[in-house]
């Protein structure tokens, strides 16, 4: 392949095709965003000139890599636009809160229940709004009471022979411990025990969005330490979130320079793991027959870039009685933080647009209008928060469908 | 993966062939390179997902990147994705095109099919490969695989007896697989 050149980012091998324009979710609804072939590797061979052509609307990237998807010459137009807006671009208070989930989460947690009221008050949005520049539309996840963590230590795991390591990320931890436990219970019944990173940080993915390289790249580093003494024995490393997954696999070695190549291959989402352990014979699971559940799977984006989803989707049609309607590949707007700022707010929605149409037509095409039975599929935190905003359907990983679903 | 056909490109071609080896009731893979246009009459993106939406199982986004042979069979590829998980299967179709969709590479010497390495007809020295007059009739465009007389690929001068080519990958004046010809040897088996 032609994919060996000097420059990062494969840009020599832009051919000027504009393919990753036209996928690009952003350019069809934002004019003030040059687009990822311009953004991309056009505008880069201004700023190795001169940084002083580093332009501010590469804010509206989405990070969702569709360009890269699309780019038929292997050029990594979303990695060179995340690389200069690491480079160039400063961040506010606000970016600054916004991406420091493991800081802000840590304070929050032992203050649950009034940290989750006062969030959720109308001046205390529309104060969030006007100072701080975080949309009053945006409902914060609910904090925890309870870390996953400290759920997890009180779990005896001396009975398996066989473990696993889990990177539980920030959403589990701090704000939805519910999915830890489904997962623990899930791989739990499959006959592996479950271990935790000696020492997790967040994968960096919102540090990164915000401009915050040096800081990723510090806790990418205490990543990759932890997972390669879990793999030195003998553990593969499994996530129940695309981006963590995809953050961790793709983004540390291309947009952070973090080395992973031997840790990459042990990095699993939970259902490429679970597939390929069940299609080899090494392990079995029983499914309860009484579970009429309709559901609407969305591709997340990082799911789109890792190529993963046929995992979930064939392991999603082992539990009988399962209806399953794949919803078109496409962005539900909210990427992440950049969702959460009032500047965004309507390209996000206008983005989510199409899915959110898509996921109730396959409500009425499920014939599941007030059925409590329907639940919309995803991998990704982020996008279940603007799906379950957005449309009013509830949203679901498929590591807690499994996990209902065990007999 | 297992599957009972594999189709390598999601072009018009492949997306034809996908369709005829479902219809035939075989358990179909398409592994196509496109994404979703935002243009929904935007052939062949719609075609992909009517066949997803059929029941074929679209890799969308991905790419064949190789194969494992044995003996004159081709028993797997993999993708750019699917690195540890290799899509198996009884038959195969190439439908990869030419050039711009990647399904021949070239480099200063010589011009290749990069999933299978199967062979190439093209002519030797690269002057020859196009006419400087650039409306004139370009050789290049005429390049592609060889194929025997059912459209089976070659690699190494040897007949791949379940590895199938139709549309611009197949070199001009070979023979494209005959659809009817794999739904008889493949179909209901």
């Amino acid at each position: 392949m032609q994919e060996s050149n000097i420059s990062a980012g494969n840009l020599e091998q832009c051919l000027k095709c504009n393919l990753c324009t036209l996928v690009c979710p952003m350019m069809a609804v934002n004019a003030h965003y040059p687009g990822p072939k311009k953004a991309g590797p056009d505008g880069e061979r201004y700023r190795l000139k001169d940084p002083q052509y580093y332009d501010y609307a590469l804010k509206y990237c989405l990070n969702c890599k569709r360009c890269e998807v699309a780019c038929p010459s292997g050029v990594k137009v979303g990695d060179i636009i995340q690389a200069a807006r690491l480079r160039y671009a400063g961040h506010n208070l606000r970016d600054w809160a916004l991406a420091n989930t493991d800081l802000v989460g840590s304070l929050a947690s032992p203050f649950a229940p009034v940290v989750n009221g006062v969030l959720g008050l109308r001046p205390v949005k529309t104060l969030m709004h006007s100072w701080m520049g975080v949309d009053a539309h945006r409902t914060f996840p609910a904090y925890s009471a309870r870390k996953f963590t400290a759920w997890m230590r009180r779990q005896d795991q001396s009975a398996f022979r066989r473990f696993v390591t889990f990177f539980h990320g920030c959403y589990v931890n701090y704000n939805y411990p519910q999915l830890g436990k489904d997962l623990v219970r899930l791989v739990n019944a499959a006959g592996y025990g479950v271990h935790l990173l000696e020492k997790e940080k967040c994968c960096g993915v919102a540090l990164m969005s915000n401009s915050m390289g040096e800081q990723a790249r510090r806790q990418g580093a205490v990543n990759l330490a932890s997972m390669r003494k879990a793999i030195a024995a003998g553990e593969e490393i499994l996530c129940a979130s695309t981006t963590c997954t995809f953050t961790m696999r793709d983004e540390y070695p291309h947009v952070l320079g973090l080395e992973n190549a031997d840790v990459r291959p042990h990095l699993f989402l939970l259902s490429k793991w679970l597939y390929q352990k069940m299609e080899s014979g090494e392990l079995s699971l029983r499914f309860r027959s009484d579970l009429h559940l309709k559901i609407a799977y969305h591709t997340s984006c990082h799911m789109q870039k890792l190529g993963w989803r046929n995992f979930t989707l064939e392991l999603l049609k082992k539990i009988p009685g399962v209806e399953i309607v794949e919803m078109e590949q496409q962005c539900c707007g909210i990427a992440g933080t950049f969702g959460f700022k009032k500047e965004h707010y309507t390209y996000s929605q206008a983005i989510g647009g199409r899915l959110f149409d898509e996921i109730g037509a396959a409500r009425v095409e499920l014939g599941a209008q007030s059925d409590p039975g329907f639940v919309v599929c995803t991998e990704c935190e982020t996008c279940k928060w603007q799906i379950e905003m957005s449309t009013g359907a509830p949203v679901m990983n498929p590591v807690s469908i499994l996990a209902l679903a065990l007999a | 993966m297992k599957f009972d056909a594999v189709v390598i490109g999601g072009g018009a071609a492949g997306c034809a062939a996908a369709g005829r080896l479902f219809d035939a009731g075989m358990k179909v893979c398409l592994i196509s390179a496109g994404l979703t246009m935002e243009d929904e009459n935007t052939d062949p993106w719609k075609e992909n997902r009517a066949l997803a939406q059929r029941g074929v199982t679209v890799l969308r986004g991905d790419r064949a990147t190789g194969a494992v042979l044995e003996g004159d069979r081709v028993l797997s590829v993999q993708t750019a994705c699917l690195d540890d998980e290799p899509l198996c299967a009884r038959v195969f179709v190439l439908a990869t095109g030419k050039f711009f969709s990647r399904g021949l590479l070239s480099d200063m010497q010589r011009i290749y099919e990069p999933v299978f390495g199967a062979d190439v007809a093209y002519l030797p020295g690269r002057e020859n490969w196009y006419d400087p007059d650039f409306s004139a009739p370009q050789p290049f465009l005429g390049f592609g695989v060889k194929t025997d007389a059912q459209g089976r690929v070659s690699i190494g001068g040897k007949c791949i007896e379940n590895l199938y080519a139709v549309g611009g990958i197949v070199a001009k004046g070979a023979a494209e697989a005959d659809m009817d010809v794999i739904v008889e040897t493949y179909a209901g088996k």
